[in-house]
């Protein structure tokens, strides 16, 4: 038998906190409908959803909220809120309740990334400017030798560049062969870019965090680095949350910019469309099956689906339309890897797991031989949860791919690929 | 005060079932009336309806008497292709001015053969059939519209949008296209508006959550209705539609479009969509009882009459499943695979539950569309936010402009009894208003002169009806047509699609008038519905009505035998030829005239019979309000405030003066009735006042008694003073209870007494009710904690947003089910009320310092009031009315008219609406200052009575009378005013010395013989 829980009325703090700190936040409203709980992947999971959580705030339950863990397993993916008929902002509340958790019990690998990234000025790995530029020049070298790449240029602070690119420490930290194919795109459309030196890394753990000043630091010091440059387009490569970082940074933090910000998919297409990009399906000759994950921070919350609908123009391009099986549901309407929010980083294993269990069958449904994420965070889960369960499908980027159709794939830049694409076109 | 002219008649914009009833209201009742209807016919939604809830009527069937009522009634003017463009003047003398789009094709040639249809080359997405077909460019609306005139879709003809084509003009054999016709702009010179365009359906597309543009596989329910329908486009068969593959389950989707302000901006709930989904699932059950139904929801809103037992027996007969859970999105799967996903979460659980449908239908709510809105902005008629009209709950049909009345969806989202008791309600509002030119601008119907077929032997004409595909699926009807030919007497036979449409009826009466028949037998549908409309054909042609036999085989044949139709073909001769065989036996019949008492009786005064008196009073007729307590008012002397927040209190002390003063309201307070008798324009009422006994003759009667509040025997309740009931509450708000402001806490408890065993229907009122007393204590006392412990939140309409507001405002509102009830304890200083959490699963325990319960609403079961006017009594005890859909406020029993609490629970804007209702269908009987008895009585043989009084003990009408004097004296005879044609009588006199008119003992032996 359950205990008996008194409910007094009394206000609850986190409800009238809502209230009071979120426009769309009055919990009170609440139907108690089911439709957030209904669609949301982390239901079930350490026996809480957005459902009873929201219902634990409304009937004062504050002390078993307040370091409830199940914020870091909530990825803020924004499914509920989408579809909330009182269009209560759930995912505003567990990011404020994140902000509750005093800073230092907050999960370690979202804490420290956040702390390194402020410290080093640079990215979340902590790795100081020097090596990064060493990085850069020593790639770029290597690249200018492969045939068509000679005149390859990688620079860094480049004053006057059109496009300043925002970079995912991942690639230079940890395996620099992936950053060759993102710059030998570049290079083919003829674009003229740099990078920027101040918090080079794209990424924003203090944004997982809650930690809204870092998030702001983050975002001030790169937008008033590439203002100084002079940059055009601020453009984001395939990655989600640093997408959303700095679009909704921009918003939330009201920073002034002359720059547009835009995200390296739109490029992607219009450079197809425009024939700077000419990627076909010939090399598809065993007609390999592709899908392709709606990374949430760049589709749901941010550009929608006029975003996704480029990123499935391109896929089709590159694989071939009658190889490309979309996921059900896509676009909008796609389910979150369980990677985002900071949840690969929380420690919560076992729950990242039954939550990309939903995503894991998505993928499954489809039969694919390939999943293409434009998302690091998607990347690094849909490649966990296919070695958890055991599924044989691949996880590659868009990049890799679009390269691949190109013809000019390194012998190096193969890792994701399966061993029917290892050798493919060398 | 200066004398303006007042002119008798009213416009009312818009033709579907408010429209169409307010019309035949005014009609008859002396106003000459102009319905104007934007699409090329009147009958709107209901007309796309396949069957109506709680009582699965066929929609079409019990509409289309009314339709052609409608189509060939004299004070009726139909603008088809019409809307109201501007209104100047003011009540009394509006000008209106009406566009009327171009037909293209001539009315009064057009002979509505359909000619012109088969060959038009171009096809056109369907809207009756919610797009799901094609139609062509010069099409019907449907088949039995009225006016049944074809028009051309001026958007996609070929030769109006490129000049050529034509084939139509050459096709039509009456010369009735004409591409030269234009758009026109009328003035209308009338002296009341009503306004009663209806509602526009939430459409769905570009949502991505419903998949409803991605997959075929996703309806809305009004495209599910067309799909259910006999007359859609599978004729009614259920398949997936993506592969017309078999069905094996179906998801109904609750709240699309509505209850929603995130993807969309509608708050207020749509009222009708939960009792259309169980509907449309116990349909679709029928059709294949192993389907799998589900029903998704938030609050499961059965609060109309009967809609409750319907709900139960959904889930308990049906097996039909409810989950409580609005689902997040609908998605199909990859590739190929059918099948559309829901995910839902189980409360049980608390786990995701997935599950493949083969059909989704998302129960679209109700809105008003754009159009309609900005046409009560330019008419300076105030729309609420959510874009109703705004009225006020007493006097629930008048818009802020005055003259100018609505009725239906623009009221509020309803359905069609609460539409049809509206349209009353305005077409009594309007009549009234114009009550000094009532008969100015009407002409009578001067039937033609009825032959004389004194001598002639009989000519029978045969009509055999496919209803649709109704019979026409399973009789061979052309069979039945030739069979019948070869009858003996049997001069014409025909077969017709509808034969209720107005078309075949013209057609039907010319056929008499050429082949000169003396008998007509109609095989078709139920007498029941569709007698009346065929007599009155049989007038229009100068033959007396009764000359007419009407052969049932739909109902008793085609429905119940769909599986041999063979068996069915033959059963149908059968009857054919016995209807054939009575018919030659019958003789014309005389209909006994009456005049009507111009005097009115209403038994209650409370909210309803005060409002009844009122409106017949301001029509012009005398009338007596009956009252058992020495005070008016009823139960409004107990009620705090409305839900749109008016004092009721106030409303109420308003109306007792108006009744009061009224000199032509006669009052009986401390009284009842003792005695009743006579009949519809003539009875005599004995009213009883302690010991003064009075008489009253009355030409009709409105039954207006009310109701009583429940005493529970649960939840300490007359044990510790601090459980109310809700009535209890309002009278410490009336009273402004200085204790109220120190309670700290409050809990409502709902349903107490009603949707439970013995008292299984919802008593409507109690959500609402306790929404206004939560917010009103708020308002007393913000720092008070109030808890709500419900079962389904059934705030309908818009008086959702009350739940909103009690919601944000912390009113915390817990599910609880009949199985787990909430406990009260007495805890000393505090009560402590124990509940389960219906999301969190676990037991929360309150404290309390008041408990209010919101208790049923009690009928009075009045056994004596109902054998007084020979009117029944439901199973729930509360009056029944003649027809749930289409006659909520009038009785079976003519001149008997009901309203308020007595017919079933209702707040004070529908109590009002209705007792206007109710007096409008008396105006329209006594208006007519006389009517006709049935011809189908009994009478008696003297030479053959023994006056042995069986026949007067029998009766239970008292109609047979011993005569006392005379030379006929000891024999019975029949009051054919009071003979209601039952036949009790006949079956019981031992000497054969009675007969029933029509059903003679000859005309039924020979139906005998030949069968």
């Amino acid at each position: 038998m359950v205990e008996v829980l008194e409910v007094t009325g009394t206000p609850s703090h986190i409800r009238d906190k809502a209230l009071a700190m979120i426009p769309d936040g009055n919990l009170n409203a609440c139907l108690t409908c089911g439709t957030c709980a209904s669609g949301c992947p982390a239901t079930g999971q350490m026996e809480m959803d957005p459902r009873k959580f929201l219902r634990m705030a409304v009937l004062g339950m504050d002390d078993q909220l307040e370091r409830h863990p199940w914020v870091w397993v909530c990825t803020m993916c924004k499914r509920c809120y989408d579809v909330c008929p009182m269009s209560i902002n759930i995912p505003q509340l567990i990011y404020d309740l994140r902000a509750q958790w005093p800073r230092q019990e907050r999960p370690k690998g979202i804490l420290g990334s956040c702390d390194h990234h402020i410290n080093s000025d640079g990215g979340a790995m902590g790795v100081p400017l020097e090596d990064f530029k060493f990085t850069i020049e020593d790639l770029a070298e290597e690249c200018r030798d492969q045939p068509g790449f000679e005149d390859l240029k990688a620079d860094l602070d480049r004053e006057g560049a059109f496009f300043a690119l925002n970079q995912n420490s991942r690639e230079p930290v940890t395996e620099p062969d992936e950053l060759l194919p993102l710059w030998k795109i570049l290079h083919t459309v003829g674009a003229d870019w740099t990078y920027y030196s101040r918090m080079w890394g794209g990424e924003n753990y203090c944004m997982f965090l809650a930690d809204d000043p870092s998030w702001e630091k983050i975002i001030r010091i790169q937008v008033e680095h590439i203002e100084k440059l002079g940059c055009k387009v601020f453009i984001n490569t395939e990655c989600g949350h640093s997408f959303y970082a700095v679009w909704q940074g921009l918003r939330r933090f009201n920073i002034p910019h002359n720059f547009e910000f835009k995200s390296i998919i739109e490029y992607y297409a219009r450079w197809i469309r425009e024939g700077k990009l000419p990627v076909n399906s010939d090399w598809n000759t065993k007609g390999l099956k592709f899908t392709v994950q709606d990374p949430c921070n760049v589709v749901r919350k941010s550009l929608g689906d006029k975003l996704a609908d480029d990123l499935r123009f391109v896929v089709r391009q590159v694989v071939g339309n009658e190889n490309f099986i979309d996921m059900a549901p896509n676009r909008s309407m796609n389910f979150c890897c369980g990677g985002g929010g900071g949840s690969l980083q929380a420690g919560y294993t076992q729950e990242r797991h039954a939550y990309g269990k939903v995503k894991l069958n998505q993928i499954m449904a489809t039969g694919a031989d390939y999943v293409i994420t434009p998302c690091h965070n998607c990347h690094a889960q849909v490649e966990d949860i296919g070695h958890h369960f055991k599924a044989s499908y691949h996880t590659v980027h868009l990049w890799t791919l679009i390269c691949l159709s190109l013809g000019i794939l390194g012998e190096n830049e193969r890792t994701y690929l399966g061993p029917d694409l290892a050798e493919f076109g060398l | 005060m200066t004398h303006q002219k007042t002119m008798g008649s009213v416009l009312i914009a818009g033709g579907g079932i408010g429209g169409i009833q307010a019309a035949l209201d005014l009609a008859n009742s002396g106003y000459y009336v102009y319905l104007v209807e934007k699409s090329p016919s009147i009958g709107g939604v209901m007309a796309q309806l396949d069957k109506t809830f709680p009582t699965n009527d066929c929609s079409m069937c019990i509409m289309s008497p009314k339709l052609v009522e409608v189509g060939r009634h004299l004070n009726i003017e139909l603008l088809t292709l019409s809307e109201i463009q501007g209104v100047t003047g003011e009540k009394g003398d509006f000008e209106v001015e009406v566009f009327q789009k171009a037909r293209y094709v001539d009315m009064d040639k057009c002979i509505a053969c359909g000619a012109c249809t088969e060959k038009c080359p171009k096809k056109v997405e369907d809207t009756y059939n919610q797009g799901l077909v094609k139609r062509k460019a010069i099409y019907a609306l449907y088949p039995q519209a009225v006016p049944l005139k074809y028009c051309i879709d001026a958007d996609h003809c070929l030769m109006l949008t490129k000049g050529k084509c034509g084939i139509c003009a050459k096709t039509c054999p009456a010369g009735a296209i004409n591409y030269d016709d234009t758009d026109k702009t009328l003035s209308l010179h009338v002296g009341a508006i009503i306004l009663a365009p209806g509602f526009k359906a939430y459409d769905p597309s570009g949502k991505e959550i419903y998949n409803y543009d991605r997959s075929p596989d996703v309806v809305t329910s009004l495209e599910f209705e067309r799909l259910l329908s006999a007359s859609g486009p599978n004729q009614g068969h259920l398949m997936r539609i993506s592969d017309h593959g078999k069905l094996k389950k179906i998801a109904w989707l609750q709240c699309v479009g509505s209850r929603d302000i995130n993807t969309c901006s509608n708050g207020h709930c749509s009222s009708v969509c939960c009792m259309y989904a169980i509907k449309q699932a116990i349909i679709a059950k029928e059709h294949d009882p192993s389907l799998d139904c589900t029903i998704f929801y938030m609050d499961m809103r059965t609060h109309g009459k009967g809609f409750e037992s319907c709900y139960n027996e959904a889930r308990e007969k049906h097996g039909i499943r409810f989950v409580r859970c609005r689902v997040h999105s609908v998605f199909g799967q990859p590739g190929e695979t059918v099948g559309q996903v829901i995910d839902y979460v189980d409360e049980t659980t608390g786990r995701v539950t997935r599950e493949i449908f083969d059909i989704v239908v998302l129960s679209v709510g109700m809105e008003i569309s754009e159009e309609v809105k900005s046409l009560a902005e330019n008419l300076e008629v105030a729309l609420t936010p959510g874009g109703f009209a705004r009225t006020n709950s007493f006097n629930p049909v008048a818009t802020s402009r005055e003259g100018i009345y609505v009725c239906g969806a623009l009221q509020g989202p309803k359905d069609i009894p609460q539409s049809v008791i509206e349209a009353g309600s305005a077409a009594l509002s309007a009549g009234a208003s114009l009550a000094s030119a009532r008969g100015t601008l009407t002409q009578t119907l001067t039937a033609p002169e009825e032959t004389d077929i004194t001598g002639e032997r009989p000519r029978v004409g045969v009509f055999v009806c496919y209803c649709g595909i109704n019979i026409g699926s399973v009789i061979d009807v052309p069979a039945v047509r030739d069979f019948a030919s070869g009858l003996p007497f049997v001069e014409y036979v025909g077969d017709n699609l509808y034969s209720c449409s107005q078309d075949t009826q013209d057609a039907i009466t010319q056929v008499i008038r050429e082949k000169k028949l003396n008998r007509i037998v109609v095989a078709a549908c139920s007498p029941r519905t569709h007698d009346p409309l065929f007599q009155e054909t049989l007038m229009n042609a100068g033959l007396n009505k009764y000359l007419f036999e009407m052969v049932n085989i739909r109902n008793h044949n085609s429905w119940v035998h769909k599986d041999h139709p063979a068996e069915a073909t033959i059963k149908a001769q059968e009857m054919v030829r016995m209807a054939v065989a009575k018919v030659a036996l019958f003789t014309p019949l005389v209909e006994a005239e009456l005049s009507i008492d111009q005097n009115a009786l209403v038994v209650g005064g409370g909210l309803s019979g005060m409002a009844a008196a009122k409106a017949l009073s301001c029509q012009g007729y005398h009338v007596s309000i009956v009252e058992k307590e020495e005070t008016l008012g009823g139960q409004a002397n107990h009620l705090y405030m409305t839900a749109k927040g008016e004092s009721i209190q106030d409303g109420l002390k308003t109306m007792v003066t108006e009744v009061t003063s009224d000199p032509n309201i006669d009052l009986f307070l401390g009284a009842e009735l003792s005695g009743v008798d006579g009949f519809v324009g003539n009875f005599q009422s004995t009213i009883t006042q302690g010991d003064k006994r009075s008489s009253t003759t009355h030409g009709v009667t409105v039954i207006a008694t009310g109701a009583g509040e429940y005493r529970p025997d649960e939840y300490l309740y007359g044990q510790d003073p601090r459980v109310l009931t809700g009535l209890e509450l309002d009278k410490k708000f009336i009273d402004d209870d200085p204790s109220l402001k120190k309670a700290g806490c409050a809990v409502f408890i709902q349903c107490v007494g009603s949707r439970e065993p013995g008292r299984p229907y919802c008593s409507r009122v109690c959500c609402t009710h306790t929404m206004v007393s939560a917010l009103h204590l708020k308002e007393k006392n913000p720092k008070m904690q109030i808890f709500v412990l419900y079962r389904d939140i059934r705030t309908y309409g818009e008086r959702e947003a009350l739940y909103k507001e009690a919601r944000e405002k912390g009113v915390l509102f817990i599910r609880y089910s009949t199985e787990d009830k909430p406990v009260v304890t007495n805890s000393g200083d505090r009560l402590t009320v124990t509940v389960t959490d219906h999301v969190l699963q676990r037991p929360l325990s309150i404290q309390a310092d008041l408990l209010t319960l919101a208790t049923a609403v009690v009928p009075y079961r009045d056994a004596k009031l109902a054998q007084f006017f020979k009117v029944p009594i439901n199973d729930e005890g509360f009056f029944a009315e003649a027809h749930v859909k289409l006659a909520p406020s009038d009785f079976a029993v003519s001149g008997v008219f009901l309203c308020g609490l007595a017919h079933y629970p209702k707040p004070v804007d529908e109590a009002i609406a209705q007792a206007q209702a109710a007096a409008s269908s008396a105006t329209r009987l006594l208006s007519g200052k006389t009517i006709n008895t049935s011809g189908n009585v009994a009478e008696v043989n003297p030479a053959l009575c023994s006056g042995c009084g069986v026949c007067e003990a029998v009766c239970p009408y008292n109609a047979p009378s011993l005569v006392t004097e005379g030379k006929e004296a000891g024999k019975a005879r029949i009051n054919p005013v009071i003979c209601k044609g039952c036949g009790a009588c006949v079956a019981s006199c031992r000497s054969g010395a009675l007969q029933l008119k029509g059903f003679e003992e000859g005309q039924l032996m020979a139906m005998i013989d030949n069968f």
